[in-house]
């Protein structure tokens, strides 16, 4: 029986109880929150028998054999790296850390102690994410990928509890992020292209501004549209998209290989083929919408059968992530996300928060991308 | 209610949380017409003040009205909000929130610090916490009976599936335990549903539009409605009036409608639209069925509908504004058919609006 802690007890810790509640061969011993209140309205309601406010003393009493880190971002490396110290396995919430140096500290530092660490980037694990993996693995692309999209949006509308919160609050622990609002949501976006890159050092170029609906609210800071272009060596390339605006607010990959092409919706859970060859003449407009009609019965026809197998929870793949996570800690196998992969998520996202500070988020409409703003990422 | 029947006199300075809100606004309005004439308005940082910046101008002269800019997350902004204060009215809560920790953390640890602030402050007289009708268990109520102060809350609020209750319980089981513990002389508001401009959605005491088409639950019920002006009447009385540290009141208007008619007038007045109504018997049924399915498949859906929430909203239930009306000497100032009138036209303006 593996012993979890959580640490944090805000709005994703129900998440990863729940999930952790439906995993088999695990028991959540404690919980911490610097705010006592926190960790015990949370341990109230999830039937936790240890609460804490200081990770010392329940690494000291609880023993956990795994934490999992559910605080705001500025303390995952702090948390994580106090736990490895102690001998105890980390899962931590994204984004990972607050930049690549402490990633890569992260990750030696589990290396060096034979622990595990991993990160939350479970949108990475849901049915047809695992199901897009599984095709390109067995070869329908046709070889290596040759392009990618990923979208990752956020409806930031005034009326949203969260957005009213950030705007209102100047203050806010999101808005001290090095990367602000982006640094909190683009990590799973970014990691579904980052898993498919083979350099570390994939080429970033990035456009980032204010959308006039939130100027027109009187804010200035938040960079709230992102588009990215990501390049590897002439071989592979792909463009990143986050927008609080764009309707629909997509959470969408794409990806092309040399023969054929995948679209995978994480919204609608559906993976779609995109059949590289063509039919002769009239049958190319006559054809393929059937084809695409008959692929969408079959996807709605999965997510039934999954619901009614009772598998198909919102946070699937955090269930699928932490299980997996788990048991390549009792058998000592790799982890599910690859550490280059975690480490060039990050890296990724320093250079576009770098480059985003380094050109002002305000820009007039005739100012275009320059050469400058090209960075290899070393 | 005479000047002299009171626990502080014109001049003490008054806090009011919330005071930008959809009632504490009006609570403002009342203390000053009341002959209150120090008065802080705590207020989100971006907060829309325009309602109370609006007070200051008609009171001019007459009353000081302070806007106080802060969080009550902050310990240090709760300190210095009842800094020379002698009377507390907390309405701030957090509304809205669907996850639990949101609604905790902004209705409970809010409390908190401002409690634990007022224990430090030595010239309290009264901690005036706004609570809800939903924080009621009225599972062990047999059909049709009176819901009254004397009933017990939520003993499981966290198997009510719903994170505003929950938060609610907690945020009166912290009032009196900080009560207790700093000796702080408290009253608990619970009003039923708070209706009239500013507040114009159907509530889901009466029905339900998640499914594509409005089912009507409350059916026959009486709805246990409390116009805004009158709540905030209640209110302010609950916190001048002596002899009341302690105790609890429920705020319901007279006249109470049912939910059939309430709908049957909304839809007259303000829009028509198709709704269903569901038996009591059958609500419960699939109360009972969403209840077992959710824990069976651990939550493949949330556990919003369940017996607890079923009892708490639909069950057949009186109310009464007794006590209010003989402790506090309480009486609706705007009649039935008037808010009723009031509150359509304010959604049919809404409406038009939209």
């Amino acid at each position: 029986m593996l012993k979890v802690a959580i640490v944090g007890c805000g709005k994703i810790a129900d998440s990863h109880a729940q999930q952790i509640q439906r995993t088999p061969h695990c028991e959540i011993v404690a919980a911490c929150d610097r705010e006592e209140l926190m960790a015990r309205q949370f341990c109230q309601r999830f039937r936790v028998k240890r609460q804490y406010s200081d990770l010392a003393q329940l690494l000291d009493e609880a023993r956990p054999d795994v934490v999992h880190v559910t605080t705001p971002p500025g303390s995952h490396f702090q948390i994580g790296k106090q736990c490895l110290l102690r001998g105890v396995h980390v899962y931590i919430e994204k984004p990972f850390t607050l930049n690549s140096p402490e990633a890569e500290e992260l990750v030696g530092l589990a290396q060096e102690r034979n622990l595990k660490v991993t990160a939350g980037h479970d949108d990475q694990f849901r049915h047809a994410a695992r199901r897009m993996r599984e095709m390109i693995v067995q070869g329908y692309l046709g070889g290596p990928p040759v392009h990618m999209e990923s979208y990752y949006c956020y409806e930031l509308v005034e009326t949203s509890s969260y957005a009213r919160a950030l705007l209102a609050d100047k203050q806010h622990w999101v808005r001290k992020l090095p990367g602000g609002l982006l640094h909190n949501i683009i990590s799973h976006g970014i990691a579904r292209v980052a898993e498919f890159f083979t350099t570390d050092a994939p080429q970033v170029m990035v456009r980032g501004f204010v959308s006039p609906a939130l100027r027109r609210l009187g804010e200035e800071e938040i960079i709230d549209e992102l588009r990215v272009i990501l390049s590897e060596e002439d071989r592979l390339t792909a463009y990143f998209t986050f927008s609080s605006q764009m309707r629909p607010s997509l959470h969408q990959f794409r990806v092309y290989g040399p023969r054929n092409g995948l679209v995978l919706d994480q919204d609608n859970e559906t993976l779609i083929r995109l059949r590289g060859g063509r039919y002769k003449s009239y049958l190319e407009q006559f054809v393929p919408p059937w084809v695409f009609a008959k692929q969408y019965l079959g996807n709605a026809a999965h997510n039934v059968r999954k619901f009614l197998a009772n598998d198909f929870h919102a946070k699937s793949g955090m269930k699928w992530l932490i299980e997996s996570f788990y048991r390549s800690i009792s058998e000592g196998t790799s982890p599910p996300i690859p550490y280059h992969e975690i480490l060039r998520t990050s890296r990724i996202m320093d250079a576009i928060f770098d480059q985003l500070k380094s050109k002002p988020a305000v820009r007039e409409p005739h100012d275009s991308i320059s050469e400058d703003t090209v960075s290899p990422l070393v | 209610m005479e000047s002299e029947e009171r626990i502080i006199g014109p001049g003490a300075r008054i806090l009011v949380t919330g005071a930008a809100g959809f009632i504490g606004h009006r609570v403002v309005e009342r203390l000053l017409e009341f002959g209150y004439t120090k008065l802080r308005c705590f207020s989100r940082p971006a907060g829309n003040a325009a309602r109370i910046e609006e007070l200051q101008r008609r009171f001019a002269g007459s009353a000081h009205i302070e806007i106080f800019k802060g969080n009550l997350l902050s310990r240090e902004d709760c300190l210095r909000a009842v800094s020379g204060v002698e009377l507390v009215y907390h309405l701030a809560a957090g509304r809205g929130e669907k996850m639990v920790a949101d609604a905790f953390m902004n209705s409970v640890i809010t409390t908190r610090n401002l409690l634990e602030a007022c224990g430090r402050e030595a010239g309290i007289r009264r901690f005036v916490n706004i609570s809800s009708f939903s924080v009621y268990s009225n599972r062990g109520n047999r059909r049709g009976k009176l819901l009254d102060e004397s009933c017990p809350m939520e003993a499981e609020p966290e198997r009510r599936g719903d994170a505003y209750t929950f938060a609610k319980v907690k945020q009166d089981e912290i009032v009196a335990e900080y009560g207790r513990r700093f000796d702080l002389p408290y009253v608990l508001i619970r009003p039923g549903v708070v209706y009239g401009p500013g507040n114009e959605s159907i509530h889901g005491r009466v029905g339900i539009g998640t499914f594509g088409i409005f089912l009507h639950l409350g059916g026959s019920n009486t709805l246990p409605l409390t116009y805004v002006d009158n709540c905030a009447d209640a209110i302010v009385l609950s916190g001048l009036k002596p002899g009341v540290d302690g105790e609890v009141f429920n705020v319901v208007d007279d006249d109470l409608p049912s939910s059939r008619r309430f709908l049957r007038l909304y839809k007259r007045n303000v829009k028509q639209f198709k709704s269903l109504y569901v038996p009591h018997a059958i609500s419960y049924a699939l109360c009972c069925l969403w209840e077992k399915y959710s824990a069976w498949s651990q939550g493949q859906l949330p556990p919003v509908y369940n017996r607890k929430t079923w009892c708490a909203y639909w069950r057949k239930t009186r109310y009464t504004n007794q006590k209010l009306k003989s402790r506090l000497g309480w009486n609706p100032r705007v009649s039935a058919p008037e808010a009723l009138s009031r509150h359509f036209e304010s959604c049919r303006k809404k409406l038009r609006r939209a």
